[in-house]
């Protein structure tokens, strides 16, 4: 994003307060500093002289979730968390960000991922589609991809596994190492590119925000447009409606919510297909969050979890207490970093989490095959 | 106000004693964010890089009992105490001019009970307006205090400056839908209001907080009147030649009784300018939006009876979807940059009042503001969007498009206008505010509004607040 582009969004956003009530951050510290405009405010007033980058106004600017909430409901699609971002890579070249930044920066280089000390798997072939399996899925929740291919396999679909243990891109630009995300950016496209695939499918909204939108807006780097980029809910939820896939009704007796993942505003339209998925399986009425669909509040999952864990933790925990009240004892959702984080708080909440693909994977009783 | 640093740290630990250490901060960033709110005024001064003053403490309370104990402290000490909602208020009237103690309330956002027989939501004062509604949503219900800040604004924040919302003219102002409110007094003590608001068991002293702007105490809780999703809303525009005409229209529909909850008229340069810039509508005239809503029977005739009434005064009918499309982006004029933004000077200076005097008073206002500045390119506009049986609100706007650079010659203009509208208002018998409230930007016009009753109001507010720290400055009070 162009540093024009930058200054524009943050003047935009600085005086401007029509986004606060969906901004999570704020919800859960109550600082009006640590809300959109807060955020706005103090890299315009940094611009102005009136504050200098310094411990206390790189805290405030590394205590954005960068999750999307700002930007999906500004009626002008400002974007700020992009500037946000962009302002993060200033100050990371004036080596002033937090520690843990170049830290991570360092594991993503090396690893591709902070989860891990593994190099990245290599391209498994060639074929019509290809599964983007990313790090989080590699690393923190694995049963979600193997269930994933299990129904995937049961279609005959053997997809090709690409960006297996490589972070998306996503954590270095929201960390502000564009370059960083750039290159591995340029990496899974590179293997997208030697798979030959046609089609794309990924296991979370944040896989494909990042792709859709991040790589153009933030690096510069396009989406081939002759790949159908399809995340797996959608996918799945449209061939149990055309009636190639069945599934058996569990006997799980337990009141359930689905919880939208993290980066789930960023992506409009696909809030329903994972709840029709999920009620196919799952019997009785299911329970809602409060903070759900369009105004779904992350976990912990961003880049906070770094650079400000103890956010990173309150997100994750009014997510729970919101679950709690629902009414809802199973919760349910698709994305790993988000069942991860749900996962090592749940059981103070007297709360159980499930994945979805998992849930659909166990209960998969009829495919129509393909010709 | 806290000069001296031992004594900065001595009144830190104390309330961090109170409220919890991750609650206090004195951080430079927190101060400059809570230097200014939405006023024009503290945020011009920012934006030419000068610096506001800001509170020596941020605080987060995180109940009355809290709250209680701050102000012991800040009386203690003699510390200037400014409560802050949402920060969403046009007048200054959150901002820290003394610095002192900043109270944000937010913390405070519990939704307590709906009570679905009396129609009824308790709530903290910390609560965002559009989480409320969302919550009584999902019982089919609605808190019918539709504000353009609703999604900033606390209802603390609501009450504090006697706040109105979109569908006023049918629903009610904030302060028409409170029961009762629990208040720290600014000696500490905590109370509860009355549980309703109409009977007859002595004075209505609890209206005193509303409109008080935090300088009587703080709003910790209230009370409010809900009704339920209406079954119904029916919108449609119609166009005026004639400004009277229009003004004549909404009178009739008001005091027929035929209970529109929206008429939204827009003048000349208004329909213009706004209604083209966000609606893409080119209309040429006063461009009016009518909304009937609840019993679709009910509210089909009531519709009909006003299209009669708009018909017989010259109103071109313009069909549903104009006054649809006003409806759903009814709040889109405050997105930028859309909106009115610096580097430009503009300001609200809306009034309200009778039917007799409202459209001289529109005039005498116009004139007063674009014959006194013609020389810096002024433009005024106005619409006239909350209704009452006995006369109509006038949101009128002044906007200059190239204001002096130089701080301070901005901000002297910008009283000056602000004056030159103020006296307009006065002098044609209107009020000074009628839903932004008072703040510090209109403080210095209480005296002549309220005139021999003022001395009242100063009694009252020495007996309530004895050492003045309860935001000093704003509502005509001082020290």
């Amino acid at each position: 994003m162009t540093i024009q582009d930058v200054l524009s969004t943050v003047e935009n956003c600085r005086y401007c307060l029509m986004c606060r009530h969906v901004a999570s951050v704020e919800y859960v510290t109550h600082k009006e500093t640590l809300s959109p405009h807060g955020w706005a405010l103090v890299i315009a007033s940094v611009k102005r002289g009136l504050l200098e980058w310094n411990a206390d106004t790189v805290d405030v600017l590394y205590s954005a979730p960068d999750n999307g909430n700002s930007r999906a409901h500004c009626v002008t699609n400002q974007p700020l968390p992009e500037a946000i971002a962009a302002a993060r890579a200033d100050v990371v070249r004036l080596n002033l960000a937090p520690q843990v930044v170049y830290e991570v920066g360092a594991a993503l280089k090396e690893w591709s991922t902070p989860f891990a000390r593994r190099k990245p798997g290599t391209v498994s072939g060639q074929g019509e589609v290809a599964l983007f399996v990313g790090d989080e899925a590699q690393y923190l929740w694995p049963n979600c991809l193997i269930a994933a291919l299990e129904i995937l396999q049961k279609l005959n679909i053997n997809p090709v596994l690409i960006g297996v243990g490589r972070n998306n891109g996503y954590l270095a630009s929201s960390l502000g190492l564009p370059e960083l995300a750039a290159e591995l950016a340029r990496a899974t496209l590179a293997e997208l590119d030697e798979s030959g695939a046609r089609q794309m499918l990924v296991l979370s909204p944040g896989d494909y925000f990042t792709f859709r939108q991040l790589y153009p807006e933030r690096l510069g780097i396009d989406w081939p447009e002759a790949v159908e980029l399809v995340e797996l809910t959608t996918f799945l939820a449209a061939r149990m409606e055309g009636g190639e896939i069945r599934f058996r009704r569990s006997d799980v007796g337990a009141a359930y919510a689905y919880v939208d993942p993290t980066h789930a505003v960023r992506v409009p339209g696909r809030h329903a297909a994972p709840r029709k998925l999920l009620a196919s399986v799952l019997p009785g009425e299911p329970r809602e969050l409060f903070w759900r669909r369009e105004r779904a509040h992350p976990v912990g999952s961003t880049a906070l979890q770094f650079t400000r864990p103890d956010i990173a933790e309150k997100l994750t925990l009014a997510r729970l207490e919101d679950a709690r009240r629902s009414g809802a004892e199973l919760l349910v959702t698709d994305d790993a970093g988000t069942l991860k984080k749900l996962s090592e708080r749940a059981a103070a909440f007297d709360l159980r989490v499930a994945g979805l693909y998992e849930l659909l994977a166990e209960n998969l009783i009829y495919i129509v095959q393909s010709n | 106000m806290v000069n001296d640093q031992f004594l900065m740290e001595m009144i830190r630990s104390e309330l961090a004693e109170i409220v919890g250490q991750d609650y206090v901060s004195v951080a430079e960033s927190d101060k400059l964010v809570y230097s200014t709110d939405w006023a024009w005024m503290p945020q011009m001064w920012l934006d030419r890089g000068e610096r506001l003053r800001t509170p020596d403490f941020i605080v987060h309370p995180g109940s009355a009992e809290e709250i209680s104990e701050i102000l012991e402290v800040a009386n203690k000490y003699r510390i200037p105490v400014v409560p802050w909602g949402g920060g969403s208020g046009t007048q200054g009237g959150a901002l820290p001019i003394f610095g002192g103690i900043l109270l944000d309330t937010k913390r405070m956002n519990k939704i307590l009970a709906i009570d679905e027989k009396s129609l009824t939501v308790t709530a903290q004062a910390g609560v965002i307006l559009s989480q409320l509604e969302w919550a009584v949503n999902e019982k089919g219900l609605t808190f019918p205090h539709y504000a353009a800040s609703s999604n900033c604004a606390t209802l603390g924040g609501a009450l504090a400056p006697r706040g109105t919302g979109t569908i006023s003219t049918k629903y009610g102002k904030a302060e028409d839908m409170v029961l009762s409110m629990q208040v720290v007094l600014p000696t500490g003590e905590i109370i509860r209001t009355p549980p309703v608001p109409q009977h007859a068991s002595g004075p209505d002293w609890f209206r005193l907080f509303l409109g008080a702007e935090g300088t009587f105490g703080v709003i910790t809780e209230a009370t409010m009147r809900l009704d339920y999703l209406p079954e119904a809303r029916l919108l449609r525009a119609v166009l005026f030649d004639d400004l009277s005409a229009a003004l004549e229209a909404g009178r009739l529909m008001m005091t027929r009784r035929l209970e529109p909850f929206v008429i939204r008229l827009y003048d000349h340069n208004s329909t213009a300018s706004q209604v083209k810039k966000i609606l893409g509508y080119e209309f040429h005239g006063a461009y009016m939006v009518i909304g009937f809503d609840g019993d679709p029977e009910i509210a089909a005739l009531q519709e009909k009876k006003a299209l009669e009434i708009c018909r017989s005064l010259g109103a071109q009918d313009l069909g549903r979807e104009p006054g649809e499309k006003w409806w759903d982006h009814r709040y889109d004029f405050y997105y930028p940059p859309q909106n009115l933004k610096l580097p430009w000077m503009y300001g609200t200076t809306e009034t309200v009042t009778t039917y007799d005097k409202i459209e001289g008073l529109y005039w005498a206002e116009k004139k007063a503001v674009e014959e006194g500045f013609a020389d810096v390119g002024v433009q005024f506009i106005g619409h006239f969007s909350h209704w009452f049986h006995w006369g109509v609100m006038l949101y009128s706007r002044f906007i200059i498009e190239n204001p002096p650079q130089d701080a301070r010659e901005a901000l002297r203009l910008h009283n000056r206008v602000w004056n030159a509208a103020m006296q307009a208002v006065i002098a044609n018998g209107g009020m000074i505010n009628e839903h932004h409230g008072v703040g510090l930007k209109l403080s210095r016009y209480m005296r002549r509004q309220f005139g021999t009753a003022w001395p009242l109001l100063l009694k009252i507010k020495k007996t309530i607040d004895p050492n003045g720290i309860m935001n000093p400055g704003k509502t005509g009070f001082g020290f």
